[in-house]
């Protein structure tokens, strides 16, 4: 335990802050030690990534005050709050691709020599700085085409360059492989130790449990609970989230059927490298969940997308029901019976500028009950989508609200339930609770389960492991575009499909 | 036609004439390039400047007050315009399009009535630009063709694109500036306030746009003639995104219009149909750009 001094560095006293009739943040205190590393949790539209802005001085709360180190400061934009001494790393990086590891760092207080940027002398004061807090990293390198960790990295170090005593971290690991997450939680706890008081917005309790000190809860915007992580447990936490114990999804024993979707030979290469997809044979049958267990980037997005007829193969073939479909366009995929919840909800999954029924439908517009001779049939839409934000419980205001303005995991429930919805023969849902909250976990599992049980073939693929394990009638290991093992349900650990993952032979 | 050194030196020295308030009005709008505005309305500023100048000069006989409201005038109208593209979200072509027409008919309006004509003002009362001594050169004929009857304001539009270089990669605003063209979002969050830069940076292409107008109606021939831009504006925008808002870049890519350009004034002497000559440097920028465009796909393709 690090010696932490009860010392207050900041204060937010009463935070209120309405968007319309939505309460985001209804009276919220949060108090905040020197050198602690304090956990806000809670599920997704808790108000938590509010509290933070309103911190970060992007938003300006209705009522409330800030103190720090007791006395109160007014943060109306980020300039301020860095001039403060709050720094955030933010969930989306906010970096310039083109630009040097230096260059992203030092940005807003630049060294000048006359007239001009002292690249050199800022390149230098990196090196320093990356060295003094043991993060290594090139300062001369772009930021273009670096893996998410180094990125985050940049974002740490430039918290840092600006001196903050206060540093957030907002959702920090939900875009991280898990040796990224290890790194990262090792990193706060060191940056703990240095003197920097520390702030982690996070639902992911067993993170919590390893590096914060203490947990403050939020549900529906209001503050509800303070716990010691020495006294407390993960199924505490959980439960102050959520408000209500989570039941296991059981999941039914069933015989799988025949196969409805197989694929042989599938095989995809890219101009110099290696083959991105190397004679791919894999099947689904009826009533059955198989999950595709890889570390992201070894060919699984490659390998659905192929499928879905979103890339073309070199060569194979995809039997939907016995009918080929290699190289279709997406439209006659998804006409044989495919359905599809894509790995990015903003990026595949829905446009963030359409409407919650225009999302509801997209896709699908085209079938007689939407649409009928090129028009809309709205009233018809209107009912479907107020039908599906009912049925999965998508918080949204209104079916005419703009997508980008759900949370990440509305959104994604959203998306879950038009795939779920159509009622195709296949579903193939990749990533399909990516940074979205237990509770929204929870209840998409519960719906591909139900899938599953209500004779679909479903595909799943997840960089989660434990999601695998959990869901999947049989798992495909997939590594560098090649099958690397094949195990029924209870067949295999968690160490062993881990070792498969990274390229060890079969054991 | 005789093609021999000294034709080649007319046809640079047209072609310096040609590009220069082509490379004014194309700095500007690749360093609203650089802020990720898409700044259509250059093409009404440059004209604004244009018309200023004429004016000014019609009232003070004053080739400096002349070029002082070029610049000015077209700032302000383009601030303007930055104004509504940035702080009001307007759609960019929009703004811009609107400016262009709007200045088109109120230039063609105002010259009625300021100077009572229709079409084109010409007087010998105007003051053009000074010319730039070349006599020291007497003894090289070839250089004197090549660099003679030029302006000081040509010479300084080379001068500009090499400042904005070392502006835009070496000082600590001009990487700003590049910044928020890459992330705005990402700029405003580290306390930069983006809208203000845009917003000036929309000005400043404005102001330069002006010293291309006044160059284009004080340079060479003291004249004002109904649009006499003429889409010279447009020409400096795809010159612009062929030199890839790179100011040394864009000096390259208007040296190309310009050269077609005076390729087109020399060919009107020649056998081909004048229409066919004057379509010259729009058939190249339609040219140049598909090319680039093509190979800027195949190189995502890759």
């Amino acid at each position: 335990m690090r010696n932490q001094s009860n010392d207050v560095i900041l204060r937010m006293e009463n935070i209120v802050k309405c968007y319309g009739n939505l309460i985001a943040n209804d009276n919220v205190s949060l108090h905040l030690n020197r050198g602690e590393i304090l956990a806000v949790i809670g599920e997704n539209g808790a108000g938590k990534t509010t509290l933070m802005k309103v911190l970060y001085g992007l938003e300006h709360p209705d009522n409330g005050d800030i103190y720090l180190n007791e006395k109160k400061i007014q943060i109306h934009n980020a300039a301020q709050a860095i001039a403060n001494g709050i720094g955030m790393v933010q969930q989306h990086f906010m970096l310039f691709d083109p630009f040097t590891v230096t260059e992203n760092i030092v940005y807003g207080k630049e060294p000048k020599k006359g007239l001009f940027f002292d690249l050199k002398s800022a390149n230098q004061t990196i090196s320093e700085l990356s060295r003094k807090f043991d993060l290594p990293l090139n300062p001369t390198a772009k930021i273009q085409g670096m893996p998410v960790g180094l990125r985050q990295r940049v974002e740490i170090l430039k918290v840092l360059y600006q001196n903050a005593d206060i540093i957030v971290f907002d959702e920090p690991t939900a875009v991280l492989t898990p040796q990224e997450v290890h790194e990262l939680l090792n990193t706060m706890k060191r940056l703990a130790e240095a003197g920097k008081s520390i702030i982690i917005v996070t639902h992911k309790l067993n993170e919590v449990m390893e590096v914060a000190d203490r947990a403050m809860v939020m549900r529906l915007g209001k503050h509800v609970a303070d716990r010691n992580i020495a006294d407390t447990s993960i199924e505490e936490l959980s439960f102050l989230m959520v408000g209500r114990h989570l039941i296991e999804t059981e999941i039914p024993k069933i015989a799988p059927g025949k196969d409805i979707l197989r694929i042989n030979n599938l095989c995809l290469t890219r101009e110099g490298s290696v083959p991105v997809l190397d004679h791919i044979s894999i099947h689904v049958d009826a009533g059955e969940i198989v999950g595709i267990a890889g570390v992201s980037g070894n060919g699984q997005s490659d390998l659905v997308q192929c499928i879905f007829g979103l890339q073309k193969a070199d060569s194979g073939q995809i039997l939907v029901n016995g009918k080929d479909v290699f190289n279709r366009t997406v439209k006659e995929v998804r006409n044989s019976g495919m359905a599809m919840i894509p790995e990015d909800r903003f990026i595949w999954g829905s446009a963030a500028q359409a409407s919650v029924a225009e999302t509801a439908i997209m896709g699908h517009y085209e079938k007689p009950s939407f649409s009928r001779k090129g028009f809309l049939n709205v009233r018809t839409i209107r009912e479907f989508a107020g039908k599906l934000i009912k049925e999965f419980s998508v918080k949204a205001d209104s079916i005419a609200q703009k997508t980008s303005s759900l949370s990440g995991g509305n959104a994604q429930k959203l998306i879950v339930a038009r795939e779920i919805r159509q009622n195709t023969p296949i579903l193939m849902a990749c990533e399909p609770t990516r940074g979205i909250d237990i509770g929204a976990i929870q209840f998409v599992h519960d719906r591909l389960v139900e899938k599953r049980s209500e004779g679909a073939a479903v595909l799943l693929v997840s960089s989660e492991l434990s999601e695998i394990l959990k869901l999947s009638d049989r798992i495909y290991v997939i590594y560098e575009g090649k099958i690397n093992g094949e195990f029924k349900r209870g067949n295999v650990s968690e160490e062993e499909l881990g070792l498969l993952m990274v390229g060890s032979k079969k054991l | 036609m005789n093609i021999n050194a000294n034709y080649l030196a007319v046809v640079f020295n047209s072609t310096i004439r040609m590009m220069t308030p082509i490379l004014f009005v194309g700095l500007g709008s690749a360093l609203c390039n650089r802020v990720f505005i898409f700044n259509i309305g250059l093409e009404g500023t440059m004209l604004t400047g244009a018309f200023a100048a004429i004016v000014a000069n019609y009232y003070t006989g004053s080739i400096f007050i002349s070029l002082l409201a070029a610049m000015i005038s077209a700032m302000i109208v383009s601030w303007i315009a930055g104004i509504f593209m940035v702080k009001f979200k307007g759609a960019m072509l929009v703004v811009g399009v609107s400016i262009n027409m709007l200045i088109s008919g109120l230039t063609t309006f105002l010259m009625q009535i300021i100077f009572g004509v229709k079409g084109a003002y010409v007087s010998t009362d105007l003051v053009p630009l000074h010319k730039t001594d070349v006599s020291m050169l007497k003894q090289w004929p070839i250089l004197q063709t090549m660099f003679g009857s030029l302006t000081y304001l040509d010479f300084f539009a080379f001068i500009l694109a090499i400042i904005l270089y070392f502006f835009l990669f070496r000082t600590v605003t001009g990487f700003r500036m590049r910044s928020v063209g890459i992330n705005k979002i990402a700029a405003q969050s580290l306390g930069i306030n983006a809208d203000r830069l845009q917003i000036g940076t929309v000005a400043f292409s404005g102001l330069l746009s002006g010293i291309g107008g006044c160059l284009l109606t004080m340079g060479g021939v003291t004249m004002f003639a109904q649009n006499i831009t003429a889409g010279r504006g447009y020409i400096a925008m795809a010159a612009a995104t062929l030199g890839a808002a790179h100011p040394l870049g864009v000096v390259a890519g208007s040296a190309f219009f310009g050269f077609a350009q005076s390729m087109a004034n020399m060919l009107q002497n020649s056998s081909i149909s004048s229409q066919l000559t004057m379509a010259l440097p729009y058939l190249a920028t339609i040219l140049a750009l598909a090319i680039y465009n093509f190979s800027q796909i195949r190189r995502h393709a890759q």
